[in-house]
């Protein structure tokens, strides 16, 4: 019986990969990193209102009355039926509750009919912006870092520091197929973002945790087959592991996606979208780049280790 | 351990009895109908309020003065259920607090502008005449009575204060003074005897903490700054109930989904399995509920990332399991075996995750910690369900002979070797 070699389609996949990056740095040139105001700093305030409303003439409006540029975006809430328009103040810093409160009689004034409520507001000052950013980027090297120590000193027997850096390397993938899916589904990059890319790297790591925990069992039990066999045969062997997991895993966050859409929920939407991409790609690496990686590592350490051989003889 | 055909019920009783208290709670312990939620969820508002025009960080003691000042407002506004701390490296007070449902014409914005207003302390006579401005006031601290052994406040007053506070007790000998924060009265000494030092003591006022409190708010009446928050969310309670429904509602569909395709995928193992993740799952709202932890989205975020965690703990054993049996063992065996090759992989995966939590606890700020705590307490949780639970159910499931046929355990993966 023939079996699909991971490891001989090695070149596929990483064109594949190497495909969906370019596509995403292409993306990136076009749509640009968008930081949550969390991030930068910066205000954006969100009514509910009843009847028709000219989001434009609000945004008009705001921008008048508080001498900073106003974007404004209608949205719809399929489950309630309730509209509300969500304004994004420029400049990257917040309003006192003052500020906003006159703010909130104008609009009442000026759209009477609209009953104009505030539902949302996020109000953030440079300074906490740049504070969670540091943090969120410290927790997350950090994070790798140690998972890369652990992986070194678990899977000794099999190459540790190999096992570790190709863990790390798919790792690395699914966190850019997550920042990519937020540049191209146009989310802002906040602590919603900081959550699921350790989220991610939880399941990426596991994953491969998995595969590398067959390689070494298989490596004991066969110790003359060659590194591509064993290889192989451990990412047939728990691919069934992998895919189930994940269409639970998917299955999960795809439906949480599906009602937060529809209920227009933009803090989970921010969350579930970047998740859903984030697990199927980590199923992915896992199967088809951290193995294959780690094969192409020991035979290059094979050939260094067995070429001056023949010179010495 | 040893295993008999009565541990698997029994190991099924406990997980009815958890979920049972997860979901209604028991004999006073608080079920996830009584889960405390973050703001993001319920509505709310989370405001970060700091000193207007001051170019240096507030002292730890003009901080808590602040703090003091909002605390008495927000009793004044009836809002009991709250967080107000002070984050002194940064030189700011934090304050959360719940948007009641109830509450329609609730003005967030207005509320946390009133929070962070100057505070005017003043001292009244009884027919509530201002006698002395809290500004006059330059000290105030907790003492400790040498004679009495009674904590008091002791007041100290700067010269206007000192003639003012002389006047005002050489004509209230006897009478109350009343101490006013805006126009909540905190505290109404009787006047003893006139004093001219400028240094007064106020006694009779039982703990240290009641002492200190009043200290506090009488230091308030002449902080240097008044506050102000710029940074802050508000979120309505039907936005936030919005959130709670989907996460509800997706979480009940995805968890049913889930065991339906471990029962048709895995058989007897799957049926283990189901019972493992319920365990898991009623495990996490009691490990928020309990120590009536705050969870945010992100907290749920955490809590479904551990439970995929937990399917996948489950899978991984199952597969095991399937794959002996497939190579000829007998159940009993493939279960040891099974359980064996797959808890390196659960073990090192879990702990993975283990040190992405610990570190989101010494890193992470607000709803973040919210996170961590579910994956911590969920990583936890997936030793003693996926593993301990599963691998007693297991074995004595298979002590019943008809339960230990071997194709019951076989997954529909196929035998993969070389």
């Amino acid at each position: 019986m023939k079996f699909f070699s991971f490891y001989k389609h090695r070149n596929l996949f990483f064109m594949i990969s190497g495909g969906l990056i370019l596509l995403g740095i292409i993306a990136l040139l076009i749509n640009g990193v968008q930081l949550d105001i969390q991030f930068k700093g910066g205000a954006i305030l969100k009514y509910s209102y009843v009847g028709e409303l000219n989001s434009d003439s609000v945004a008009d409006f705001v921008s008048q009355k508080l001498n900073r540029l106003v974007s404004a975006q209608e949205t719809k809430d399929l489950t309630t039926g309730e509209t509300r328009v969500a304004l994004e103040l420029s400049g990257e810093y917040g309003m006192s509750a003052t500020e906003q409160t006159d703010l909130n009689t104008a609009l009442a004034t000026a759209f009477p009919d609209n009953q104009l409520t505030s539902v949302e507001t996020s109000l953030v000052e440079p300074f906490f912006g740049k504070m969670f950013l540091t943090k969120g980027i410290i927790a997350v090297v950090l994070a790798m870092l140690l998972i890369l120590v652990y992986e070194w000193i678990t899977f000794r027997k099999i190459g540790g520091l190999s096992a570790g850096v190709c863990a790390l390397a798919a790792l690395f993938h699914d966190l850019l197929m997550v920042f990519f899916t937020c540049v191209i589904a146009r989310i802002p990059i906040g602590d919603t973002f900081v959550a699921v890319a350790l989220s991610i790297i939880g399941y990426s790591i596991n994953d491969t945790i998995v595969i590398f925990d067959r390689v070494r069992e298989n490596h004991r039990r066969l110790p003359k087959e060659s590194i591509d066999v064993v290889a192989d045969l451990s990412i047939r062997q728990s691919m069934m592991r992998s895919v189930n997991t994940n269409v639970a895993v998917t299955l999960a966050v795809g439906l949480i996606y599906v009602f937060a859409a529809r209920a227009s929920l933009d803090s989970i939407i921010s969350f579930a979208l970047p998740m859903l991409i984030g697990s199927i790609s980590g199923c992915y690496s896992t199967l088809c780049l951290a193995g294959p990686l780690w094969v192409m590592w020991q035979k290059s350490k094979e050939k260094k280790h067995n070429a001056p051989a023949p010179a010495a003889a | 351990m040893r295993v008999n055909k009565v541990t698997f019920w029994l190991v099924l009783g406990a997980v009815l009895l958890i979920t049972w208290t997860a979901f209604f709670g028991l004999l006073g312990i608080p079920g996830a109908n009584q889960m405390r939620f973050g703001i993001d969820i319920r509505g709310g508002v989370d405001a970060v309020f700091q000193p207007v025009d001051l170019n240096r960080l507030p002292t730890i003691e003009e901080l808590e003065s602040a703090r003091s000042i909002i605390e008495t407002r927000l009793d004044q506004k009836n809002i009991l259920d709250r967080e107000v701390t002070i984050d002194a490296t940064n030189g700011d007070v934090i304050v959360r607090f719940p948007w009641k449902s109830d509450e329609t014409d609730f003005n967030p914005q207005k509320a946390i502008a009133e929070l962070g207003e100057t505070a005017k302390l003043t001292f009244r006579d009884e027919s509530g005449n201002i006698l002395v401005d809290g500004k006059d006031v330059t000290k105030s601290v907790v003492e400790k009575n040498s004679q009495t052994s009674q904590y008091e406040v002791s007041l100290t007053f700067n010269d206007e204060g000192t003639t003012k506070f002389a006047e005002a007790t050489k004509n209230n000998i006897g009478k109350k003074i009343g101490i006013y924060m805006d126009e909540t009265l905190i505290k109404a000494p009787v006047v003893e005897d006139a004093i001219y030092s400028g240094r007064a003591a106020i006694s009779n006022i039982g703990t240290y903490e009641d002492a200190n409190s009043l200290a506090q708010k009488i230091a308030a009446g002449a902080l240097p700054f008044s506050l102000e928050a710029r940074n802050y969310s508000t979120i309505s309670p039907s936005l936030g109930s919005g959130a709670l429904n989907v996460m509800v509602t997706a979480g009940f569909w995805a968890f049913a989904i889930i065991c339906i395709l471990l029962l048709i995928y895995y058989r007897l193992s799957g049926v283990v399995a189901c019972i493992a993740l319920m365990l898991q799952v009623s495990g996490q709202l009691l490990a928020l509920s309990i120590p009536q932890i705050t969870l945010t989205l992100p907290g749920i975020a955490g809590v479904i990332l551990s439970i995929g965690m937990g399917v996948d703990a489950n899978v991984i054993i199952s597969e095991r399991i399937s794959e002996e049996i497939k190579s000829g063992k007998s159940t009993q065996q493939a279960i040891l075996i099974g359980f064996k090759n797959a808890f390196s992989s659960v073990f090192d995966g879990n702990i993975t995750v283990m040190i992405v939590a610990i570190i989101l606890m010494i890193f992470g700020s607000g709803s973040m910690l919210s996170f961590a705590y579910s994956l911590l307490t969920g990583v936890i949780l997936n030793f003693l369900a996926g593993v301990t639970a599963s691998h007693l159910m297991m074995r004595s499931l298979c002590k019943y002979p008809k339960l230990s046929r071997e194709p019951l355990y076989e997954s529909l993966s196929r035998r993969i070797v070389l």
